[in-house]
Protein backbone atom coordinates (compact mmCIF):
# COMPACT_ATOMS: atom_id res chain seq x y z
CA UNK A 1 0.00 0.00 0.00
CA UNK A 2 1.70 3.16 -0.86
CA UNK A 3 1.10 5.62 1.77
CA UNK A 4 0.54 9.58 0.61
CA UNK A 5 2.34 10.68 3.56
CA UNK A 6 5.67 10.96 2.23
CA UNK A 7 7.94 14.34 1.42
CA UNK A 8 10.40 13.78 -1.45
CA UNK A 9 9.47 10.06 -1.75
CA UNK A 10 10.42 9.65 2.13
CA UNK A 11 7.70 8.70 5.08
CA UNK A 12 7.69 10.48 8.39
CA UNK A 13 9.08 7.63 10.44
CA UNK A 14 12.35 7.62 8.49
CA UNK A 15 13.16 10.75 10.08
CA UNK A 16 11.54 9.86 13.32
CA UNK A 17 13.83 6.71 13.43
CA UNK A 18 16.76 8.29 12.68
CA UNK A 19 16.25 10.92 15.54
CA UNK A 20 15.74 8.26 18.35
CA UNK A 21 18.79 6.40 16.90
CA UNK A 22 20.86 10.08 17.14
CA UNK A 23 19.24 10.55 20.92
CA UNK A 24 20.05 6.88 22.18
CA UNK A 25 23.68 7.44 21.28
CA UNK A 26 23.61 11.19 22.71
CA UNK A 27 22.26 9.28 25.86
CA UNK A 28 24.79 7.18 25.81
CA UNK A 29 27.30 9.18 25.62
CA UNK A 30 26.32 11.47 28.39
CA UNK A 31 26.20 8.44 31.01
CA UNK A 32 28.99 6.49 29.86
CA UNK A 33 31.53 9.21 28.94
CA UNK A 34 34.43 9.71 31.55
CA UNK A 35 35.49 12.88 30.13
CA UNK A 36 32.92 15.93 31.07
CA UNK A 37 34.01 17.22 27.14
CA UNK A 38 32.68 13.89 25.81
CA UNK A 39 29.51 13.96 27.60
CA UNK A 40 28.70 17.81 26.41
CA UNK A 41 29.32 16.21 22.83
CA UNK A 42 26.54 14.03 24.26
CA UNK A 43 24.37 16.20 24.95
CA UNK A 44 24.47 18.16 21.86
CA UNK A 45 23.95 14.69 19.57
CA UNK A 46 20.75 14.48 22.03
CA UNK A 47 19.57 18.44 21.23
CA UNK A 48 20.17 17.98 17.69
CA UNK A 49 17.81 14.68 17.47
CA UNK A 50 15.11 16.55 19.24
CA UNK A 51 15.45 19.17 16.74
CA UNK A 52 15.57 17.00 14.02
CA UNK A 53 12.49 15.50 15.28
CA UNK A 54 10.85 18.91 15.78
CA UNK A 55 11.46 20.05 12.71
CA UNK A 56 10.34 16.94 10.84
CA UNK A 57 6.91 16.77 12.70
CA UNK A 58 6.14 20.65 11.26
CA UNK A 59 7.19 19.86 8.19
CA UNK A 60 4.60 16.66 7.29
CA UNK A 61 1.67 17.78 10.08
CA UNK A 62 1.50 21.41 10.34
CA UNK A 63 4.01 23.21 8.25
CA UNK A 64 1.14 26.41 7.89
CA UNK A 65 1.73 27.44 11.15
CA UNK A 66 5.57 28.83 12.30
CA UNK A 67 5.30 27.56 15.43
CA UNK A 68 7.58 24.55 14.72
CA UNK A 69 10.21 26.93 13.48
CA UNK A 70 9.80 29.01 16.33
CA UNK A 71 10.32 26.31 18.10
CA UNK A 72 13.60 24.30 16.64
CA UNK A 73 15.20 27.96 16.69
CA UNK A 74 14.83 28.24 20.12
CA UNK A 75 16.18 24.85 20.69
CA UNK A 76 19.54 25.93 18.63
CA UNK A 77 19.56 29.37 20.67
CA UNK A 78 19.67 27.19 23.67
CA UNK A 79 21.92 24.75 22.62
CA UNK A 80 24.41 27.35 21.35
CA UNK A 81 24.27 29.15 25.07
CA UNK A 82 24.43 26.08 26.86
CA UNK A 83 27.42 25.15 25.13
CA UNK A 84 29.27 28.39 25.79
CA UNK A 85 28.23 28.37 29.61
CA UNK A 86 29.20 24.45 29.64
CA UNK A 87 32.32 24.98 28.64
CA UNK A 88 33.35 27.85 30.50
CA UNK A 89 33.02 25.66 33.04
CA UNK A 90 34.81 23.11 32.19
CA UNK A 91 38.06 25.22 31.36
CA UNK A 92 37.57 26.56 35.21
CA UNK A 93 37.20 23.25 36.71
CA UNK A 94 40.56 22.05 34.17
CA UNK A 95 41.99 25.34 35.84
CA UNK A 96 41.83 24.31 39.80
CA UNK A 97 41.77 20.88 39.60
CA UNK A 98 44.12 19.99 36.82
CA UNK A 99 41.33 17.23 35.68
CA UNK A 100 37.89 17.15 33.61
CA UNK A 101 36.84 13.86 35.05
CA UNK A 102 33.32 14.05 36.64
CA UNK A 103 34.19 11.48 39.00
CA UNK A 104 36.59 13.31 40.85
CA UNK A 105 34.08 16.82 40.49
CA UNK A 106 32.98 15.92 44.68
CA UNK A 107 34.67 19.64 46.57
CA UNK A 108 31.01 19.97 47.97
CA UNK A 109 30.80 16.45 49.33
CA UNK A 110 31.88 16.56 52.84
CA UNK B 1 7.15 2.16 -6.18
CA UNK B 2 11.00 2.44 -7.64
CA UNK B 3 13.77 3.92 -5.13
CA UNK B 4 14.09 7.29 -5.34
CA UNK B 5 16.77 9.53 -4.82
CA UNK B 6 16.19 11.30 -2.63
CA UNK B 7 15.30 7.68 -0.48
CA UNK B 8 18.91 6.47 -1.45
CA UNK B 9 20.07 10.49 -0.14
CA UNK B 10 18.66 10.03 3.25
CA UNK B 11 19.84 6.27 3.65
CA UNK B 12 23.29 7.72 3.30
CA UNK B 13 22.58 10.75 5.36
CA UNK B 14 21.84 8.58 8.27
CA UNK B 15 24.45 6.15 7.99
CA UNK B 16 26.99 9.21 8.26
CA UNK B 17 25.10 10.65 11.23
CA UNK B 18 24.65 7.42 13.38
CA UNK B 19 28.05 6.38 12.29
CA UNK B 20 30.03 9.53 13.42
CA UNK B 21 27.81 10.02 16.20
CA UNK B 22 28.71 6.29 17.61
CA UNK B 23 32.43 7.35 16.85
CA UNK B 24 31.58 10.30 19.09
CA UNK B 25 30.38 8.44 22.18
CA UNK B 26 33.15 5.87 22.00
CA UNK B 27 36.55 7.04 20.78
CA UNK B 28 39.43 7.43 23.04
CA UNK B 29 41.07 10.13 20.98
CA UNK B 30 38.60 12.88 21.75
CA UNK B 31 39.94 15.49 19.37
CA UNK B 32 38.70 13.38 16.42
CA UNK B 33 35.56 12.75 18.35
CA UNK B 34 35.19 16.38 18.45
CA UNK B 35 35.99 16.40 14.13
CA UNK B 36 33.27 13.55 13.74
CA UNK B 37 30.53 15.40 15.46
CA UNK B 38 31.04 18.13 13.07
CA UNK B 39 30.29 15.44 10.37
CA UNK B 40 27.12 14.50 12.60
CA UNK B 41 26.24 18.18 12.56
CA UNK B 42 26.46 18.15 9.10
CA UNK B 43 24.38 14.71 8.28
CA UNK B 44 21.72 16.63 10.36
CA UNK B 45 22.00 19.96 8.15
CA UNK B 46 21.19 17.13 4.97
CA UNK B 47 18.38 16.31 6.60
CA UNK B 48 16.88 19.57 6.74
CA UNK B 49 18.09 20.08 3.06
CA UNK B 50 15.40 16.61 2.39
CA UNK B 51 12.87 18.59 4.56
CA UNK B 52 12.90 21.33 1.88
CA UNK B 53 14.10 23.50 4.92
CA UNK B 54 17.35 25.63 4.01
CA UNK B 55 16.78 27.96 6.33
CA UNK B 56 17.45 25.53 9.17
CA UNK B 57 20.29 23.62 7.06
CA UNK B 58 22.49 26.98 7.31
CA UNK B 59 21.82 28.07 10.59
CA UNK B 60 22.95 24.52 11.60
CA UNK B 61 25.98 24.94 9.97
CA UNK B 62 26.45 28.71 11.17
CA UNK B 63 25.48 27.85 14.49
CA UNK B 64 26.48 24.04 15.23
CA UNK B 65 29.87 23.77 13.00
CA UNK B 66 31.20 27.39 12.58
CA UNK B 67 29.88 28.28 17.16
CA UNK B 68 29.74 24.97 18.90
CA UNK B 69 32.29 22.84 17.14
CA UNK B 70 34.67 24.89 17.04
CA UNK B 71 34.19 26.11 20.72
CA UNK B 72 34.42 21.98 21.84
CA UNK B 73 37.33 21.69 19.81
CA UNK B 74 39.45 24.63 21.66
CA UNK B 75 38.58 23.14 24.85
CA UNK B 76 39.64 19.54 24.22
CA UNK B 77 42.56 21.46 23.31
CA UNK B 78 42.93 23.32 26.41
CA UNK B 79 42.35 20.55 28.40
CA UNK B 80 44.28 17.23 28.48
CA UNK B 81 41.16 15.62 26.53
CA UNK B 82 43.75 15.13 23.61
CA UNK B 83 45.59 12.16 24.92
CA UNK B 84 43.79 8.75 25.17
CA UNK B 85 41.83 8.55 27.61
CA UNK B 86 39.93 6.39 29.19
CA UNK B 87 36.48 6.05 27.40
CA UNK B 88 33.47 5.00 29.13
CA UNK B 89 32.93 4.64 33.26
CA UNK B 90 32.29 1.85 35.76
CA UNK B 91 28.14 2.08 34.58
CA UNK B 92 29.21 1.93 31.24
CA UNK B 93 27.59 -1.56 30.05
CA UNK B 94 24.32 -0.68 32.01
CA UNK B 95 23.64 2.23 30.50
CA UNK B 96 23.82 0.88 27.22
CA UNK B 97 21.43 -1.58 27.57
CA UNK B 98 19.55 1.07 28.64
CA UNK B 99 19.94 3.33 25.72
CA UNK B 100 19.32 0.09 23.20
CA UNK B 101 15.99 -0.09 25.52
CA UNK B 102 15.32 3.37 24.90
CA UNK B 103 15.58 3.10 20.96
CA UNK B 104 13.77 -0.41 20.91
CA UNK B 105 10.63 1.60 22.86
CA UNK B 106 10.73 4.63 20.65
CA UNK B 107 11.44 2.05 17.31
CA UNK B 108 7.74 0.53 18.56
CA UNK B 109 6.24 4.05 19.58
CA UNK B 110 7.30 5.91 16.02
CA UNK B 111 8.43 2.74 13.62
CA UNK B 112 5.96 1.31 10.85
CA UNK B 113 5.63 -1.87 12.85
CA UNK B 114 2.64 -1.89 14.99
CA UNK B 115 2.46 -3.61 18.24
CA UNK B 116 -0.65 -6.60 18.41
CA UNK B 117 -0.54 -6.65 21.80
CA UNK B 118 -3.69 -5.94 23.58
CA UNK B 119 -2.94 -3.15 26.01
CA UNK B 120 -6.25 -1.63 26.93
CA UNK B 121 -5.66 -0.77 31.26
CA UNK B 122 -2.24 -0.58 31.22
CA UNK B 123 -1.51 3.10 32.08
CA UNK B 124 1.10 4.52 29.94
CA UNK B 125 1.45 2.10 27.52
CA UNK B 126 -2.15 1.41 26.22
CA UNK B 127 -1.23 5.33 25.09
CA UNK B 128 2.20 5.06 23.72
CA UNK B 129 1.30 1.85 21.73
CA UNK B 130 -2.05 2.27 19.49
CA UNK B 131 -3.02 0.09 16.35
CA UNK B 132 -5.28 3.13 15.26
CA UNK B 133 -5.04 4.47 11.33
CA UNK B 134 -4.07 7.41 11.10
CA UNK B 135 -1.56 7.14 14.26
CA UNK B 136 -2.72 8.43 17.69
CA UNK B 137 -0.39 9.52 20.08
CA UNK B 138 -1.83 10.62 23.24
CA UNK B 139 -5.51 11.29 22.27
CA UNK B 140 -3.89 13.45 19.22
CA UNK B 141 -4.48 11.80 15.94
CA UNK B 142 -1.89 12.68 13.44
CA UNK B 143 -3.36 14.62 10.55
CA UNK B 144 -0.76 14.69 7.49
CA UNK B 145 -0.31 18.28 5.79
CA UNK B 146 2.59 17.39 2.89
CA UNK B 147 1.76 20.38 1.36
CA UNK B 148 4.81 22.26 0.08
CA UNK B 149 6.51 24.80 2.62
CA UNK B 150 5.44 28.54 1.87
CA UNK B 151 7.83 29.79 -0.59
CA UNK B 152 7.84 33.01 1.74
CA UNK B 153 8.04 30.75 4.78
CA UNK B 154 11.41 32.57 6.22
CA UNK B 155 10.11 36.18 6.04
CA UNK B 156 6.71 34.75 7.68
CA UNK B 157 8.86 33.45 10.06
CA UNK B 158 10.95 36.89 11.00
CA UNK B 159 7.07 37.89 11.18
CA UNK B 160 6.03 35.84 13.43
CA UNK B 161 8.93 36.49 15.64
CA UNK B 162 8.52 39.68 16.06
CA UNK B 163 4.55 39.56 16.10
CA UNK B 164 2.72 40.42 19.69
CA UNK B 165 0.32 37.79 18.99
CA UNK B 166 3.03 35.15 18.18
CA UNK B 167 6.11 34.68 19.57
CA UNK B 168 7.86 38.41 20.65
CA UNK B 169 7.72 37.38 24.52
CA UNK B 170 9.66 34.10 23.80
CA UNK B 171 12.43 35.86 21.49
CA UNK B 172 12.50 38.91 23.97
CA UNK B 173 13.27 36.16 26.47
CA UNK B 174 15.93 34.19 24.28
CA UNK B 175 17.88 37.37 23.60
CA UNK B 176 17.89 37.75 27.36
CA UNK B 177 18.95 34.40 28.18
CA UNK B 178 21.88 34.90 25.17
CA UNK B 179 23.12 38.03 26.89
CA UNK B 180 23.25 36.63 30.54
CA UNK B 181 25.09 33.34 29.56
CA UNK B 182 27.62 35.32 27.17
CA UNK B 183 28.38 37.70 30.50
CA UNK B 184 27.99 34.90 32.53
CA UNK B 185 30.67 32.71 30.16
CA UNK B 186 33.08 35.04 30.37
CA UNK B 187 32.80 35.61 33.87
CA UNK B 188 33.60 31.88 34.68
CA UNK B 189 35.88 31.15 31.88
CA UNK B 190 37.92 34.59 32.79
CA UNK B 191 42.10 34.28 33.47
CA UNK B 192 42.34 36.20 36.91
CA UNK B 193 45.21 38.29 36.77
CA UNK B 194 47.85 36.91 39.36
CA UNK B 195 47.63 39.52 41.53
CA UNK B 196 44.63 38.64 42.31
CA UNK B 197 44.59 35.40 42.77
CA UNK B 198 48.03 35.95 45.11
CA UNK B 199 45.24 38.14 47.37
CA UNK B 200 43.05 35.84 47.54
CA UNK B 201 45.58 32.89 48.71
CA UNK B 202 47.03 35.16 51.50
CA UNK B 203 43.32 36.03 52.56
CA UNK B 204 42.90 32.23 52.83
CA UNK B 205 45.93 31.83 54.73
CA UNK B 206 44.92 34.26 56.93
CA UNK B 207 41.74 32.49 57.72
CA UNK B 208 42.82 29.36 58.01
CA UNK B 209 45.60 31.13 60.53
CA UNK B 210 43.06 32.67 62.07
CA UNK B 211 40.66 29.31 62.26
CA UNK B 212 43.60 27.41 63.49
CA UNK B 213 44.36 29.87 66.19
CA UNK B 214 40.65 29.84 67.08
CA UNK B 215 40.99 25.94 67.29
CA UNK B 216 43.94 26.12 69.44
CA UNK B 217 42.20 28.51 72.39
CA UNK B 218 39.45 26.39 72.52
CA UNK B 219 41.34 23.23 73.10
CA UNK B 220 43.58 25.08 75.54
CA UNK B 221 40.49 26.36 77.35
CA UNK B 222 40.53 23.84 79.60
CA UNK B 223 44.16 23.41 80.44
CA UNK B 224 44.15 27.15 81.94
CA UNK B 225 44.12 26.19 85.15
CA UNK B 226 46.95 24.12 85.70
CA UNK B 227 48.97 26.95 83.17
CA UNK B 228 47.13 29.43 86.17
CA UNK B 229 48.36 27.55 88.65
CA UNK B 230 51.79 27.11 87.65
CA UNK B 231 51.85 30.88 87.39
CA UNK B 232 50.94 31.33 90.48
CA UNK B 233 53.05 28.49 91.89
CA UNK B 234 55.98 30.29 90.22
CA UNK B 235 55.04 33.34 92.56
Amino acid sequence: MPTPNVINGIPLWWYLLVASGLFAIGLYGVLARKNAIAMLMGVELMLNSVNLNLLAFWRYLNPTSAAGMAFAAFVFVVAAAEAAVGLALIISVYRTLHSIDPEKLDQLKL
Amino acid sequence: MGITVQQVIFVCLAAIVLGAALFVVTTRNLFRGALMLALAFLGVAGFYVLLDLGLFAVAQVMIYIGAISILIIFSVMLTCGMQAMIPRNAQAGGVAILAALLFVLLALVFGPVRLTLDLTGVPLLSTLFRTETPRVVGDVPWRYNTQAVAETYISDFGRALVDINQFLLPFLLIAFLVDVVLAGAILIARQRKPAEVLAEQQEIAAEEAAEAAALRTAEGAPAMPSTAAATVADH
